[in-house]
Formats: C-alpha cells, structure tokens, sequence
C-alpha cells in the first residue's frame, strides 16, 4: 500500500472559481457543448524497473507498473502490480569460520563455505504484489484514501487495508493526517516451521504461522513561505505472530577459540512495538528544489536508528535534471542480537544473528536523471544508487584463557556494497 | 532518548508547527512555486518506493513519510 | 489592463459578409474594432445569414452597452458620476460581480478600474515611457478596493473610471454562442478579434482548424495548428501594442500595483477553456503572472501555448 500524506494546494483553484463566476454571468449556464475539452488529464501511467545487485549475493529484478484513473472532482482510483524476483544468496547468520564448515538449512539445501567467508545459502524467489488506492475529496479540505495490498511469494502472504485522512487549515496552509492500516500476514516455512534456538530438524508442526501488522500514523504538515514546506510524522506500527527468519541460525561458539562448534535455529519475540518520528522538509531554491528528511527510530527490541536523507534536486533546462542523493544511516543492534552463544552458557530465550539486527552504518550515494524526450509522450528518470553497509563494532581480537591474544575473529559482517540501478517512466493522458 | 525526552520534543514540534499563522500567509496567488510536482515531500512515488524496499530489506528500521505497506518476508 | 476597445465608429458597410469557404460558411463584419466571423457548418445560406446576424447583433449590442467610449451608456454613466452611487442593471451587475471575482483571484492584478493608466502610458512602439511621478498620480485613482459595490450599486471615487475592455469581448463571444447554441442546428465557431469558441464537432466528425498567430511576426504566420471541436481559445498578448524601454519590449499589460508593464511576461499566452471567458481570463492572469505564466497555466491545468 502506498498512502502519501501530500499538502500540496489543490489544483485548477483559479479556473474552479473562474467558472463558478463565469457561469454565474452567462445566466444560462456555459455555452453549448461544453464538453470534453478540458486538458486536465484522465488517466496515469506510472512504470519502473529495478536492478539491485550485491556483491555475490542476492539479486533482484523488479518491474513495476502502475494505473491511475484521474476524476473531474478530485478523486483517483490506482492500481499496481509488483514482480519481485530473488535470485541469489542469503546470509545464513552463522559464524564465519578458520575452518571448513557446512550447514543444512530449513529449505533443505545445504551450503559449503570457505574459511573465513561469511555462509551463505542459495535461493530462488518470486514475489508478487498488487496495490489498489482510492482517494476521494469530501469538500474543498478533507480527503479520503483507502488503499487494500495483497502479495504472495514461495513462502510468505500477506493481504492488507488502509485508511487515511487528511484536512486542510489556514487557508491550506497546515494539512493534517491521520491513518490506519491492518496486514495479515502468513509465514509458511519451506519444509515446515522449525522450533526456535534447536539444532535443526525440529519442527513446530505448523506448516502457516500468521502475523499481524498495525499501523497508526499521524501527521502535519505545512507551508512556511512560497518556497518552503515542512512536514512531522509520527508512526507506530505493531507487530504480533511470527516474527522470526526461519532460514537463518545462530552460531555455537568454542568458548576457547571463538570457532563456531555448531548451530541452532533462531528465535525471536512474537511482539513488536515499533515507533518513528520523521521530520521532513522541501525547499524551493528556483528552479532547483532540495529534499531533507531526518527518522529516528525504536522499538521495544531495542533498536534504534538515525536516517537523513538529502536530495538536490538541479534543473537543467529542457524539462531534464539531475538529482545527486546522498543518505546517512546508523542502527543499534537488537537486544537480543548476538554473533554467536558460548557453549556451555544458559541459553537466552531469543537470539539472532541477523546482521539486518545488528549494529552498522550505512551510506548512500546516489544519481537520478531525469528527462522528457522532445516529441515524445511521458516523462522518464534514469538512477544509480551505491549503498555501503558497514559495521560500528570492531570485532578486534580477543584475549584466550591464557591471557595470550586468539587468532583474529574474521569479520562477522565485511563491507556490504550494494548497486542499484532503477529506471522509472510516467505518463499522463 | 529517554521516553519523556521524546514525547516533549515530539510535542514542541507540533507546537511550532501549527501555531501562528496568520501573519505569515501564503496567499493562493502565491503558490505558483507550490504547486509544482516536485514540490512533494514525495515527487517521485516511484522511486520512493523502490528506497523503501531496498531500505526495508536490509536494514531493521521501517516507515517514514507514509503509511509504507504491503509486507514481504524480508525485515 | 488587457485588450480594451478603442474608437470604433459606426460599422461600415457591409455591416455583414456572408460567404461560403469550401463546405461550410463565413460570416464577417466588425465589431469592437476588431475583425469578428462565424463559421457555420451548413450549407444552407439563407439559414447561415439569420445566425451570423444573430451574433453580429449580439456583438454589437454589448459593445454599445459597454463601451467606455460611446456617450450614454452604463459604463459611461459610471464614469462620469464624480463620485455618486449608481445603479446597475442586471447584466451589468454580473459582469461588475465576474470582474470583482477576477481581483479577488488574482489578488488586485486584474483590475478593472486600471484603464486611467492609459493617461500616461502610449504603447506606440515609440520609447516614451512615462515618469514616476506620472505613473504614481496616475495610480492614485487607481484601485477596486476604492470601489463601494454592493450590487446593484457602485460607487466610484472621483476621478476613477471602470474599464471592461479586459472582459468584455470574451463576454461578447460566449453570449453569442449560447444564442446561436439556441438557434442552430449545425456545428459553429464564432471567432471575435481572435477570441473564439467552437460549439462542437463538424460533419463527419471533423474539427476547426484554428491557427496560433506568431507573436514575432502577427497577423503574417503562424506557429501552429490546433485542432479545435468544442470549447474556447483566448490570446493575450503584446503583439500589436508595446513601447520599447531601454532595449527591452514592454507590453501593455500593466500590472495596476505598479502602474508599469508586468515585467519579464510572455510575448504571448494562448489558452484552451470551457467558456471564453475562462480563457480570456486565464490568458490574462498569465501574463499578469509574468515569468511564472507557464507554471500558473500548469497548475490550473489547462491547455496553454505559452510565448
């Protein structure tokens, strides 16, 4: 579901009252045939492609298309559809190693490692997804957009409804908003549910375990001068069911030599109180405009993060423009996230090693092209994006029993390059 | 940040966000520059929500500028 | 102020020209100094004289009605009140209401009560710009907030005269089409000064061809053709009227806040609307807007070729 809290001030506001006058003073009404001759558009096409690579890892190929009937009074109807496909590998969490280890995994393919890389395992995806939106004007200042979600992949549903409001004030100056959303999500394992922090090949039995996703957020947003809007939202969002990642596993480590002896599947709560205030902001610097927002993050897993992101948006005359992007991310690992349990100690009730949980920065670097071909139809916009994912924690040496320094734990998390290309196109008729 | 330090900054911003008005205006003849499409907190939808993909599947953080929806087993 | 009608005296002869161009008619006579024609899908040409003459008449009505240079009408009688309320009829009070609606919008920049400006401004194509002090006495009697309307009476300061130049050909167009929408039966387009509508498609599903007049060159090519079925096209623009200031051209459309040309505006806006009205007015308030024209026509979406 894509639900947009916009304030942008109501299109068409001079004709609208132009007309109402004009037919005022024509006493019987508009001339004859004042039919279909308006410009304003009827319909949207929105499309875009993605390309995102990882070094040796996953891969994905994603299409997306989008249509958008467009109403006299205001209101809209949209559909999308999404095809994600996963090609690739994932890691599986456990521990890289000084020697040869090889796991075997819930989907039932196993996975040999060299020395000192991180395991991973192979895996074939495809997603598919489709969005429909509603938004109806009630009045010149409230309006009404409901949306429903459905997507389905090898081994996970989901099937959702949103709801959203927002109301002008102040001559349209302040918009707020407000909105709801409720997903039902059902994990089905591939080969069956295993039975968290176990060694594998225990199953819960049950082959489709729900999850349930709600979302309440509430917004403002507002123009400060000609040039310049602001905007603060705050979001929570409640996950209940099964919130673990099947796949992965938490490595067993040799309390002498950090090597990991064995595995166990992971686990982890089955709440989630997730919450984020984003502050964001649109500056008119005629013609180029620039884009900052700031996020911060928690929950009651204990993460938290920090996101800002710019975007400079530059024209280059001829309807075209380049847009460098620039995002700076930090994460506080979960409290429960851990790179390996010591053999022998008591075992926790959750454990991950999900490097998605733990601590590390992250940056972009980014590039949009943006460009309408003459005498053609449509707009389009070209992207590269370069994402580095690395660790905060330096996982140095640590000391033995005997006080002398152990063999160098090889990186639990290495440097993460991720490319992205993506290409969009759009088009109103 | 501790609870209360949130809910108080939360509540200044709001603060600041929605008080005084009048003075400052923005007429509707004034809006030329506002109404332009990438005058947006989100002008590209599209690439929006490739980034809140990308974003969501690698990192554990979510959400932001909209109700982002529509889960995948990826966060 | 846009597009006022100047000196017109007593329509000569022929007072209308019916003529026929491939399979449709022409009518053609003059009207608020301005070439006007209809063009009727028909091929009957008794029936096409009585419906051009309809709008001819019509055209002709209103420009006696509300031509600020013709002694003894409303608009007339307004402007010589020194500062007495009059009452309007009811016509007039809704143009007056369609032009108070046009200052709210456009907040003070379309202003009927402007027209004293052209005291001191001659848009000759000469370089003779007025002084400041010319243009800031002009400007004192300039201003609707002056202006007591609380219809059917208006009240003009001493000194201030209305102008509906800037709506009244638009006004003419509409009202003729919606007379002839009455009467015919047939596809027509009515066409005053370059102001035009269009009531629908013509036989065979065909449209009007309607060109765009090249500022550069007015009057002598264009710059491109529209297809035309139903609705209306407005221009606005400098074209013909203009004085040239320290090598820059000025058009006449002065912004009455000013009291000077609207600086950096379009040499010409063309726009498509559902009434004349609405494009001429749209026209308007897109020049007034200067370099941001093209943005505002955006907004507003609506049709527009932009100079």
């Amino acid at each position: 579901m894509r639900v947009q809290l916009d304030s942008t001030p109501r299109p068409a506001f001079v004709r609208s009252r132009l007309r109402a006058a004009a037919c005022v003073l024509l006493a019987a009404g508009v001339p004859a045939a004042a039919r279909a001759d308006d410009a304003a558009p009827k319909y949207q096409l929105d499309a875009s492609g993605l390309l995102y690579g990882e070094q040796g890892r996953a891969n994905v190929v994603e299409p997306v298309a989008k249509l958008t009937r467009l109403f006299d009074n205001g209101a809209s109807l949209g559909g999308q559809f999404t095809l994600d496909v996963i090609t690739g590998a994932s890691p599986t969490g456990a521990r890289p190693t000084t020697s040869i280890q090889t796991i075997t995994n819930a989907s039932g393919t196993s996975s040999t490692v060299q020395a000192n890389q991180l395991p991973v395992t192979a895996f074939h995806d495809r997603r598919m997804a489709g969005d429909i939106d509603w938004t109806q004007p009630v009045g010149a200042l409230f309006n009404a957009t409901s949306s429903a979600h459905a997507s389905v992949e090898k081994d996970y549903s989901s099937l959702g409804a949103g709801e959203t409001f927002s109301l002008d004030t102040f001559h349209r100056l302040i918009t707020w908003s407000l909105g709801g959303s409720y997903s039902h999500d059902l994990v089905f394992p591939v080969g069956g549910t295993p039975v968290g922090l176990t060694a594998g090949g225990a199953f819960t039995g049950v082959a489709r375990n729900p999850k349930d996703v709600t979302s309440v957020m509430a917004g403002v947003s507002r123009i400060l001068s000609r040039q310049w809007m602001v905007a603060l939202n705050a979001t929570s969002i409640y996950e209940r069911g099964y919130l673990t990642e099947p796949y992965k596993v938490v490595s067993i480590l040799d309390p002498v030599s950090q090597n990991p002896t064995s595995f166990l599947t992971e686990n982890r709560p089955t709440r989630r109180s997730r919450y984020n205030i984003t502050a964001s902001s649109v500056y008119h610097l005629t013609p180029d405009v620039l884009y900052a927002s700031y996020r911060y993050y928690w929950d009651d897993w204990q993460l938290g993060s920090h996101t800002l992101d710019l975007r400079f948006r530059h024209e280059l005359g001829n309807d075209s423009f380049l847009q460098p992007h620039f995002r700076f991310y930090t994460q506080s690992a979960a409290k429960f996230f851990t790179l390996g349990l010591i053999q022998g100690a008591p075992l926790p009730d959750f454990a991950s090693s999900d490097q998605r949980l733990s601590h590390f920065n992250s940056v972009t670097l980014g590039l949009t092209y943006g460009f309408k071909p003459h005498g053609y139809p449509g707009e389009w916009t070209i992207r590269a994006e370069y994402i580095a994912q690395f660790q905060k924690v330096n996982l140095g040496p640590t000391e033995g029993t005997d006080g002398a320094p152990v063999q160098t734990a090889p990186d639990a998390f290495p440097l993460l390059n991720i490319g992205t290309l993506t290409a969009g196109y759009s088009l109103s008729f | 940040m501790t609870r209360d330090v949130r809910a108080a900054a939360l509540a200044l911003a709001l603060a600041a966000l929605a008080s005084g008005c009048a003075a400052s205006a923005v007429k509707p003849w004034d809006r030329d520059l506002l109404a332009q499409k990438k005058m947006r907190f989100i002008p590209l939808p599209m690439e929006h929500a490739v980034d809140e993909h990308v974003y969501f599947s690698k990192e554990g953080s979510t959400g932001g500028m909209d109700l982002a929806g529509g889960g995948c087993g990826c966060n | 102020m846009r597009g006022t009608m100047p000196e017109s005296s007593p329509p000569a002869s022929p007072a209308l020209e019916v003529s026929r161009a491939g399979d449709y008619f022409v009518g053609r006579f003059r009207a608020m100094a301005s070439p006007c024609e209809v063009l009727l899908d028909l091929d009957d040409r008794e029936e096409g004289l009585e419906l051009a003459a309809i709008a001819r008449d019509e055209a002709w009505r209103i420009e006696r009605k509300f031509s600020r240079y013709l002694a003894g009408n409303i608009v007339h009688e307004i402007n010589h009140s020194a500062a007495r309320a009059v009452t309007v009829d009811d016509e007039t009070a809704r143009l007056i209401d369609y032009a108070a609606e046009c200052w709210e919008s456009s907040e003070g920049r379309f202003d009927i009560t402007s027209g004293v400006l052209r005291r001191v401004w001659t848009f000759d194509g000469s370089s003779h710009v007025p002084s400041d002090d010319e243009v800031r006495d002009a400007l004192a009697h300039v201003g609707w907030s002056r202006v007591t309307w609380t219809p059917p009476v208006i009240r003009l300061p001493a000194g201030m005269e209305i102008d509906l130049g800037g709506i009244g050909k638009e006004y003419a167009v509409d009202r003729a089409a919606t007379l002839l929408a009455g009467r015919a039966r047939c596809a027509f387009l009515v066409n005053f000064g370059g102001d035009l509508f269009a009531s629908g498609a013509r036989r065979e599903n065909r449209a009007w061809g309607v060109g765009l007049d090249d500022p550069a060159r007015s009057g002598e090519s264009v710059l491109g053709k529209f297809d035309l079925t139903a609705g209306a096209l407005a221009t606005s623009g400098d074209a013909r009227r203009y004085v040239m200031h320290q090598g820059k051209r000025l058009g006449h459309i002065l912004d009455p806040r000013t009291g000077w040309p609207v600086a950096d505006a379009p040499r010409s806006v063309t726009v498509l609307g559902r009434s004349c009205l609405e494009a001429g007015t749209l026209a308007t308030l897109a020049i007034l807007h200067g370099p941001s024209a093209a943005e505002f026509l955006e907004r507003e979406g609506v049709r527009h070729w932009v100079l």
